[in-house]
């Protein structure tokens, strides 16, 4: 069954998190729509990486419910694993392997066949047809983001995790993969994006969440959010630029104060 | 909600497997040195088979293999890759935890059976230790029972210890005791009490199993006490790696 452009492919209900006495996530709710890039930003410790790994299935929530379309993490995790691509912050590919080894491993282990000429075709979507038999860690920054997007999108998933994906890339790929992310959109793909740029919340993200202590204290379009606070003191006063952005409502919101 | 495609275990099984062997392939060079080393000490010892019997040559050589499989090899490899999050990487895929860990043990069992054959290889032709049948089968079958202890306490150690630099130095440490005092006290250069207790530690009792195991004919009721602590070893060692161990090192 096709999904409707409106179809929610990750519903977070009343999420909680504890490690110990600390309370990393608390309460938090939100979704993500196909078609959507939704961007969860916050500070360092704020809860972000706690959500996500919730959503991955390698955490388990004191309480709360996520649905990966429509699937039960808990209940029903591999059915909501095959629904999810996702890409790591850091590479994780076994570097003995080479770039064409590691997209069969993955294809394999989502039931995808990868035939020598699919392989090709995905490579050259990349532009990289040369690389095949190139071992991961050989590639550059930027060639190692695609393959791990092609590698989180090589079983068609109706939701694709992000996480801090443009960090230490180069303007030039930086903008590339926005552009394919932004074609994962116009596919009807829902896309979770973690990041630390303002920048590219605003370029890229159709709504934001912010979190800050474990809660979600704003949720909106990044065009709302700047109109909601443009006149709010605290954003006023961090303001650097004369005009209110993204940023100034972040840091007006979660505070000036650098977090470990 | 969509069709969704869960994998056959087979198709991931398969997967895997092709994966580890193509690392294990590139990483040739370990598993060069991990046959290495018993073959050297098989063929230095050439002169000391009459004396000594060539089971009690083949078991020892197998038991250095072994301990280098479980503990240089397998752990060394788990605690890299969890480091690199590697597994991590893998869990978020429709796939279970126990077929991560079933390829890995596949591709060490292969490890097994290739210094096991190494070794009576080396053994023939070198030293021209010849065993029956029954006694190159019954080796087989002990030196798997061996790799599990081995395999189980590599698998503790990474289950105790996070930081991978660390599980190398523990690895290499124990690795090389088991080597010099199982060797030295098998060789009867040890006090006394040092000598029984190896006999009864990992080292002792996997080698000799797979002596007496060469030799089925001269099998006893002791061979099978020191099977059953054998096993018993494999099972705790093995318990304590799975309760202890951690996908991360976060």
């Amino acid at each position: 069954m096709a999904a409707s452009s409106t179809a929610i492919v990750l519903q977070v209900d009343n999420l909680h998190v504890s490690y110990g006495n600390f309370r990393a996530v608390n309460d938090v709710s939100f979704n993500v729509r196909a078609g959507e890039i939704f961007g969860l930003l916050g500070p360092n410790g704020a809860g972000k990486t706690s959500t996500l790994s919730c959503v991955e299935g390698l955490l388990q929530a004191q309480s709360g419910r996520i649905t990966v379309a429509g699937f039960d993490v808990k209940e029903q995790p591999l059915h909501a694993r095959a629904n999810l691509g996702v890409q790591l912050q850091t590479t994780n590919f076994q570097p003995e392997l080479t770039v064409a080894e590691i997209l069969q491993l993955f294809a394999g282990i989502h039931g995808v066949p990868l035939t020598r000429e699919r392989l090709q075709e995905i490579l050259l979507s990349i532009k990289l047809e040369d690389a095949a038999h190139k071992r991961f860690g050989q590639l550059s920054g930027g060639q190692q983001q695609r393959v791990s997007l092609v590698i989180a999108m090589v079983h068609n998933p109706r939701l694709v995790l992000l996480d801090e994906p443009t960090t230490g890339l180069d303007p030039q790929s930086r903008r590339q993969l926005w552009e394919r992310m932004e074609g994962l959109r116009d596919n009807n793909h829902g896309i979770l994006l973690t990041t630390h740029s303002m920048e590219e919340a605003e370029a890229v993200c159709d709504r934001i969440a912010i979190i800050d202590h474990g809660r979600i204290i704003a949720i909106d379009s990044p065009q709302v959010l700047i109109d909601n606070h443009r006149n709010d003191p605290a954003v006023i006063s961090v303001s650097r630029k004369g005009k209110i952005t993204l940023e100034d409502v972040f840091i007006g919101l979660t505070g000036s104060s650098v977090r470990s | 909600m969509t069709n969704t495609v869960i994998p056959s275990n087979k198709a991931v099984l398969s997967a895997l497997l092709r994966a580890d062997f193509t690392t294990q392939w590139r990483n040739r060079k370990s598993v060069v040195l991990i046959l290495l080393i018993p073959i050297i000490i098989l063929i230095s010892w050439k002169g000391l088979v009459d004396k000594l019997g060539g089971p009690f040559v083949l078991s020892n050589c197998i038991t250095i293999g072994l301990n280098a499989v479980g503990l240089m090899g397998y752990s060394n490899a788990v605690a890299r890759d969890r480091d690199k999050g590697i597994f991590q990487r893998l869990r978020v895929a429709p796939l279970t935890a126990w077929s991560i860990m079933l390829s890995r043990l596949t591709v060490q069992l292969a490890m097994i059976l290739l210094v096991t054959t190494g070794v009576f290889v080396a053994g023939y032709y070198s030293d021209g230790i010849q065993l029956t049948t029954a006694g190159y089968i019954t080796g087989f079958a002990m030196a798997f029972v061996g790799g599990a202890v081995y395999l189980g306490l590599g698998q503790a150690i990474v289950g105790l210890i996070k930081n991978p630099e660390t599980v190398n130095a523990v690895t290499r440490l124990v690795y090389f005791l088991f080597i010099m005092v199982g060797m030295f006290a098998e060789l009867g250069a040890l006090p006394k009490e040092v000598t029984s207790i190896v006999k009864w530690s990992p080292y002792g009792t996997v080698k000799h199993i797979l002596s007496a195991g060469m030799q089925p004919g001269a099998w006893t009721q002791r061979s099978t006490i020191e099977l059953m602590v054998t096993i018993g070893y494999a099972l705790v060692f093995s318990a304590i790696g799975i309760r202890w161990f951690r996908w991360t090192t976060k």
